[in-house]
């Protein structure tokens, strides 16, 4: 879910831009050139995951994959995470313009914790991870709902109603996104399990590299 | 001061959901008339982008695009910072204005309210019951149903959220859709956002269009195999594999081209189509919108 333009305060929506853009600095310098095929590869998920809708009870619900994108790139997903929505607002017609900060802060946040959990304790047997994906998974979509009504919130008591319902809508998506990431990250532990991310910050310094005979990493695009 | 408090019969209660299904049911109707125009068209081939078409010669599009988006984006804002109902209902006219100057094609302008109807909707519905009463509030107390005021002024609120909402996306069709992508992501990186942004939502842009085709392929190939969707364990393990297979496959793919792309010299960088040239009118223009902002923001805070 997108928070909208114009709900949030003007001074909430002008400082999550600049936290958003920090992280964005961060989290590209974290991204090798190597690592750039799959960045746009998870941006293009993220957006195509939104179209997915599964039943759930009379309605439906669709999948937000922070977490998942998190257990792909580390540190990089916030990069992926903010280009996702960018692309969705420059063609897709959806997502905002000023809330643009604040929906990159709603999901990438929770994507970079996922990640950094996931990175942390994924050890190498492929049931711990499919597990700690599923962990990931709902965490990330918890988190994210968590994030959206602490955002609501801002705006005063008037929205305090409206940030408990956002929650509670969530409620499907935590457990169905748990579920889907439980199995898709033990999908990918067997089939491809270069494709998982192995550690969260990949940046070594140039020193580094130096010191162990390396050259240094090549500039980035 | 106490709010006001009216008491009304619960036979009125009956009454009050119909605006929510009026705005509901034009929501429904938009997306069918939508929906019936892109059948009527034919299926597409999803693996290819849309081409965009030559964007119409209008103001928007002769607007050197630096201009357009920071001025734009500074408006948008300046419109997100509103108060009052009806300073927001003359930001909505001046887009629904600024869309007539771009010559926006129709259901664009319409896919961008669609986008907002259900969070929006949200909002009207639960804001009335859940908006604390404050002393001068107008609240309507059903009979029978004394713990369920519902609040005008969360009425308001609600509406005034949603015109702005609508006012900034519709603006954001002429700030976005007057121009070729290539150019916007130009401005953009002119404007000091780093260039690989740029490269990549230009590489995004192709890769979603092949993971859409693909989804689909995968999914048909699910369906004639007997697959129907439900909420049970198995049917979300395929769901799960499917996202997997789709991972792994655009993966792979994506790794491909870009080793082609690397192959033709390609070193992070495309080349820039058009010249960007900044003319004084793009700057009075630029200036003439931005205080068109200043005014609406004096206007709603003391007018």
């Amino acid at each position: 879910m997108h928070i909208a333009d114009g709900v949030l305060p003007t001074a909430v929506a002008v400082g999550s831009y600049l936290v958003s853009a920090g992280l964005l600095t961060w989290s590209a310098r974290q991204t090798e050139e190597e690592e750039l095929p799959k960045v746009a590869v998870v941006s293009a998920a993220f957006f195509v995951a939104s179209l997915i809708h599964l039943p759930f009870g009379p309605t439906s619900v669709h999948l937000l994959i922070p977490g998942l994108a998190g257990a792909l790139l580390g540190a990089s997903a916030f990069l992926a995470i903010a280009l996702g929505l960018l692309l969705q607002s420059l063609l897709f017609q959806f997502g905002g313009l000023t809330a643009l900060g604040a929906n990159a802060l709603m999901m990438g946040v929770p994507a970079l914790f996922c990640g950094w959990l996931f990175a942390r304790f994924r050890g190498q047997a492929s049931s711990r991870q499919a597990l700690l994906g599923g962990v990931a998974g709902a965490l990330g979509t918890g988190l994210a709902a968590l994030l959206l009504a602490l955002l609501l919130v801002t705006g005063g008591e008037d929205f305090f109603g409206v940030a408990k319902i956002a929650l509670a809508a969530h409620l499907p998506v935590f457990i169905i996104e748990g579920v889907v990431s439980f199995f898709t990250i033990g999908f990918l532990a067997k089939v491809k399990p270069e494709i998982l991310n192995q550690s969260f910050c990949r940046v070594r310094r140039p020193q580094d590299a130096v010191k162990e005979g390396n050259q240094p990493r090549k500039p980035r695009l | 001061m106490t709010p006001v408090v009216h008491q009304l019969p619960t036979a009125y209660l009956l009454l009050l959901p119909l605006p929510f299904l009026l705005f509901f049911g034009l929501l429904e109707a938009l997306r069918r008339w939508l929906r019936r125009g892109r059948a009527r068209q034919g299926e597409r081939d999803w693996s290819l982008p849309a081409l965009e078409s030559e964007p119409h010669d209008s103001l928007f599009s002769r607007w050197d695009v630096r201009c357009k988006l920071l001025s734009l984006l500074i408006y948008a804002f300046m419109i997100a910072a509103l108060q009052q109902l009806s300073s927001a209902l003359l930001a909505l006219l001046i887009s629904v204005l600024a869309l007539l100057l771009a010559r926006t094609p129709l259901h664009r302008a319409l896919m961008r309210f669609l986008a907002l109807g259900g969070f929006m909707g949200m909002f009207l519905v639960v804001m009335p019951f859940s908006a604390p009463a404050h002393p001068g509030d107008t609240l309507l107390v059903f009979h029978g149903l004394e713990s369920f005021p519902f609040n005008l002024r969360g009425l308001e609120l609600a509406a005034t959220l949603l015109t702005k909402g609508v006012a900034i996306a519709l603006l954001s069709e002429p700030l976005l859709g007057s121009a070729p992508l290539p150019v916007t992501l130009q401005g953009l990186s002119r404007l000091g956002v780093p260039a690989m942004g740029g490269q990549l939502v230009l590489l995004c842009h192709r890769y979603s269009h092949v993971f859409h085709a693909e989804a689909r392929r995968l999914a048909t190939g699910m369906q004639v195999r007997g697959f129907r969707q439900s909420t049970s364990l198995p049917a979300l393990r395929a769901m799960a594999n499917f996202l997997g297979m789709l991972l792994v496959r655009s993966f792979e793919r994506t790794e491909r081209v870009m080793d082609a792309m690397r192959a033709r010299g390609y070193q992070g960088r495309f080349p820039e189509t058009v010249e960007l040239k900044m003319r004084p009118g793009d700057l009075l223009l630029s200036i003439l919108w931005l205080i068109l902002g200043i005014g609406l923001l004096l206007a709603d805070r003391w007018g």
